[in-house]
């Protein structure tokens, strides 16, 4: 065989065989995948509730689903808190929050649910983090080393309360 | 000196040979993670070295490299899937280390030298030896570093990774010295 026909074909079983076994993992894997993320998200929402209301009781909301994370921005209405979910666009790529809101609208938490910021310097994401507790005081300053990513967070926070009617959202 | 302490002492790949040093430095930081890097590493490198090994005689020689590298971002890729399935907490930790395996030289290293041109039997005893060899570099690291915390907190941060396997390599190479 020629040189060239035989380098092509090896690259080429070699890439369709990683390929095939690569998928067949990944379909394996989906749904042990899906519920570790929804688990993951669902923990970092209870720590949000908890901040917001002073208490750990059991949510009297709904069991969450996958969907509720991912159709539109509220994720849930529960003790006079509104949560709602907001994506943005970081350094590294992007990211979601959970922001808590009591029915005047004041920031009472935000947490990050998913992030892929430079490891070290994306750290003000993970809780606990005093600049993520900074928002409930309304004075959040961007952070040096981090700037795309604090300003990002902080643009997507404005984001997600602009306009909300925390009461219309969550009738009593 | 056999095989598996050739690899993993003589030729110890962070210690001696100085490769793999990124993850080797950025998840030393506890044991825990430094015990997550050290099996995600030693399956990539034992998996891609036995693959290879048996394939060997069907890879042109013009294009092995690419061949290699493929193999080893396809168990690193697999490596990776099970650890978001089956170790969540540890994935959340680490994952941007696993996902680095693949560019580990340590690893294109054996595939190349050992892997590529012996049989199963030799490649599977050298995988093992040099995998051996980075998971004791990277646990005593780790023990170093979570230990030198509670008087020292610079050690869990990224400089301590570097002066704490700094002061380490010294010591090696003191030993090392006395030994030839």
């Amino acid at each position: 065989m020629r040189p060239l026909l035989r380098n092509v074909a090896a690259l080429a079983v070699l890439t369709l065989f990683a390929g095939a076994v690569v998928t067949w993992f990944a379909e394996l894997t989906e749904d042990e995948v899906a519920r570790n993320r929804l688990e993951g998200e669902t923990r970092i929402l209870r720590e949000l509730v908890a901040l917001g209301t002073g208490d750990d009781a059991p949510w009297r909301a709904r069991q969450l689903r996958r969907s509720d994370l991912t159709d539109g921005d509220l994720v849930l209405c529960e003790r006079d808190l509104v949560v709602l979910r907001v994506d943005g666009s970081g350094y590294g790529g992007g990211f979601n929050l959970g922001v808590a809101l009591d029915l005047d609208g004041s920031i009472k938490g935000v947490r990050v649910l998913e992030h892929v910021e430079t490891p070290g310097f994306g750290d003000i994401l993970n809780a606990p983090s005093a600049w993520l507790d900074s928002f409930t005081t309304g004075d959040v300053h961007a952070v040096t080393g981090a700037t795309i990513t604090s300003r990002a967070v902080m643009s997507a926070v404005e984001r997600a309360v602009q306009g909300v009617r925390p009461e219309e959202m969550c009738p009593p | 000196m056999n095989r598996f302490t050739e690899a993993a002492v003589a030729r110890n790949p962070a210690a001696v040979q100085l490769l793999g040093l990124c993850p080797l430095l950025a998840v030393s930081n506890t044991v825990a993670n430094a015990v997550g890097l050290a099996i995600a590493s030693t399956v990539v490198l034992t998996g891609s070295a036995l693959l290879v090994s048996a394939v060997r005689k069907l890879i042109p020689e013009d294009v092995r490299l690419p061949c290699f590298v493929l193999v080893i971002a396809t168990f690193t890729t697999l490596v990776n899937l099970a650890m978001e399935a089956y170790a969540f907490d540890l994935y959340q930790r680490i994952a941007l280390f696993v996902q680095i395996i693949v560019t580990n030289c340590m690893i294109l290293a054996r595939v190349e030298q050992v892997a590529s041109k012996e049989g199963l039997g030799r490649t599977l005893v050298d995988a093992l030896g040099t995998s051996a060899g980075f998971a004791a570099a990277i646990l005593i690291l780790g023990a170093a570093r979570e230990a030198l915390t509670v008087g020292f907190p610079l050690a869990a941060l990224p400089p301590g990774a570097f002066l704490v396997a700094g002061l380490l390599l010294a010591g090696v190479n003191v030993v090392g010295a006395r030994f030839r």
